[in-house]
């Protein structure tokens, strides 16, 4: 089931000041977490992801993950302080074709003489808020029981 | 041409069924096979969304399951990169559809949807023709990422009936000459104008495939066929900045003296020479002009010796699998058969030789085109195999793989490698 991204979200995917780290699974279920800048929305609410080697561990494990429904990570940290984290799955990789070679042709005008070899489309299926002071709220208002007790003693 | 050859699949295990007995073999890889296994019937709804921006038929060195030569789309893509290649089979033999699914083009099978599909991307340059007036598609065939040149369609081994059971390369090549014009022969200077033009489109290709029938004569046997490789090697390798660039040949087997020519003559970085199926007396009844001229034992050893020329997981032989299980002669238990390829498999490996298949196709212009291909568990197992094989002597098929070729399931599995 997808979940739609917020416009916040694909501003934060959008602007390359913002960190974003895709973590993916092993074949022995290890997770593996990558800074990957080349994360940016795609024009049908899913998130692409520009993999510049075939043989990456990241590009392994997501053709594990298409294969075998296995899902993924993505955490999203914006120049001031908010971050996020999207659960998704792959659903497609562009190997070839209009999008793969628009792709191409751009990354090779922005970072010169590298390869392409995978255009990923990650389609998010949960969107959480982990900025710090959104979780604290959020938990102080579900579990008010959570907190040490010298935090709450008289000064 | 066409021969209805209606399946009986009520013995075997279906798709869904495979999938859940072999959960390490992907869903959509199964799916491949079994698509290859069966063919494709395009509805006449699917073939309404078909434009200019589909790549259609083009030459190729093997005519198709229908016999016949129309414009349809040439194959098909799924979700994960994997290309099906498969061609257009008569519906009376039970073949997938490639029908429109909420607007979609999908395999359709017992009136279900299975997966969707997309049709292969044209390259720019089908749509021009070499300075000779040949329409470069003509020249140089495309896959998604692959570029195949066919330098001669005719294998000497047709002239004395000695030909491969299962291949109809000279009965297609004179259809497509008198069909639609195609050159048995290509000329070296057309073959560099379409690379060159090929390669004007970013991101379109990452390797290229050079075949043709085997031809005998010359000094040694093969010098000829050697000869005429060099040729259009060196022709492509006008348009290259490096001397080496990637490619694959697959040829005849070749002494090492010719290996050592084409490795320091061309920029070819692999080379493949075709076993078809693994085992001595098989080999002698299926593949009777490869067993005459060479031998298996000899065709093995060549190929061994080839590793020392081109590297360890640059060499490679092709099989046509599921052919071990070709009447009268063949193998009567999917058991003992696979038993039987795996193990000559190892023996290659073990050499440096990489393994891999195609699906078997019976055509109509083959010796064997009134027989039935084998189950698809049986391909699934074939894919493991060889993929584990790999896996053992750890042994890349970077020039073969699920991009570079598109052909081979058990390629497609090493992707995780």
């Amino acid at each position: 089931m997808s979940a739609q991204l917020t416009n916040e979200i694909i501003d934060l995917l959008k602007d390359k000041e913002t960190t974003k780290v895709l973590a993916t699974l092993d074949a022995d279920g290890f997770p593996h977490a990558v800074v990957k800048q080349s994360l940016q929305p795609g024009e049908d609410g899913n998130i692409l992801y520009l993999e510049l080697l075939e043989s990456s561990r990241t590009n392994k494990n997501l053709v594990r993950s298409i294969w075998f429904d296995r899902k993924v990570a993505i955490a999203l940290k914006g120049k001031d302080g908010r971050s996020w984290q999207i659960k998704g799955k792959p659903v497609k990789t562009h190997i070839t074709g209009p999008l793969f070679q628009k792709h191409y042709t751009a990354v090779r005008k922005r970072l010169g003489d590298v390869d392409l070899a995978a255009v990923w489309v990650i389609e998010p299926e949960e969107v959480i808020e982990e900025t710090f002071a959104a979780r604290r709220a959020e938990e102080e208002r579900k579990h008010p029981l959570f907190t040490h007790l010298d935090r709450l003693a008289r000064q | 041409m066409a021969v209805a050859l209606k399946r009986n699949r009520e013995a075997e295990l279906t798709l869904e069924e495979v999938v859940a007995k072999y959960p390490d073999v992907p869903r959509l890889v199964a799916l491949k096979i079994d698509a290859q296994r069966r063919g494709v019937h395009y509805t006449e709804q699917a073939l309404s969304v078909v434009d200019d921006s589909v790549q259609m038929r083009s030459p190729y060195i093997f005519g198709s399951r229908d016999g016949e030569i129309k414009p349809l789309p040439e194959s098909l893509i799924l979700r994960d990169g994997t290309s099906i290649l498969t061609d257009p089979t008569p519906i009376e033999q039970d073949p997938y559809l490639v029908d429109l699914v909420d607007g979609r083009l999908a395999l359709v099978d017992n009136g279900e949807p299975v997966e969707f599909v997309e049709l292969w991307p044209k390259p720019l340059y089908y749509d021009k023709q070499t300075s000779s007036g040949i329409p470069m598609s003509h020249i140089v065939s495309a896959r998604p990422q692959r570029l195949n040149i066919f330098q001669s369609s005719f294998c000497h081994f047709w002239a004395d009936k000695k030909e491969c059971r299962f291949c109809d390369i000279v009965n297609h090549t004179k259809q497509q000459k008198d069909e639609i014009g195609v050159p048995s022969r290509l000329k070296p200077r057309d073959v560099s104008e379409t690379i060159r033009e090929a390669l004007k489109e970013p991101g379109r290709f990452t390797g290229m495939c050079l075949t043709a029938g085997s031809v005998l004569k010359g000094e040694q046997i093969f010098d000829r066929e050697v000869d005429y490789y060099i040729e259009a090697l060196q022709a492509v390798g006008e348009n290259f900045s490096t001397k080496k660039f990637p490619s694959q040949l697959i040829a005849s087997a070749f002494s090492e003296k010719q290996l050592a020519r084409l490795y320091e003559e061309t920029g070819l970085t692999s080379y493949t020479s075709d076993l078809e199926v693994l085992g001595e007396r098989l080999f002698n009844w299926i593949c009777p002009g490869k067993a005459q001229t060479v031998g298996y034992r000899e065709w093995q050893q060549r190929l061994i010796r080839a590793v020392d020329i081109f590297g360890r997981g640059n060499v490679g032989t092709g099989l046509v699998g599921g052919v071990e299980l070709a009447r009268p002669s063949g193998f009567t238990s999917e058991e003992d058969a696979l038993a039987s390829t795996l193990a000559e498999a190892e023996y290659l490996a073990e050499n440096g030789v990489t393994t891999v298949f195609i699906v078997w196709v019976p055509r109509p212009g083959s010796y064997f085109r009134d027989q039935q291909n084998p189950s698809l568990e049986y391909f699934v197992r074939l894919a493991r195999g060889l993929h584990r094989l790999r896996v053992k002597y750890d042994l890349g098929v970077d020039f073969d793989d699920y991009r570079r070729c598109g052909n081979h399931p058990d390629t497609d599995l090493s992707r995780l490698l």
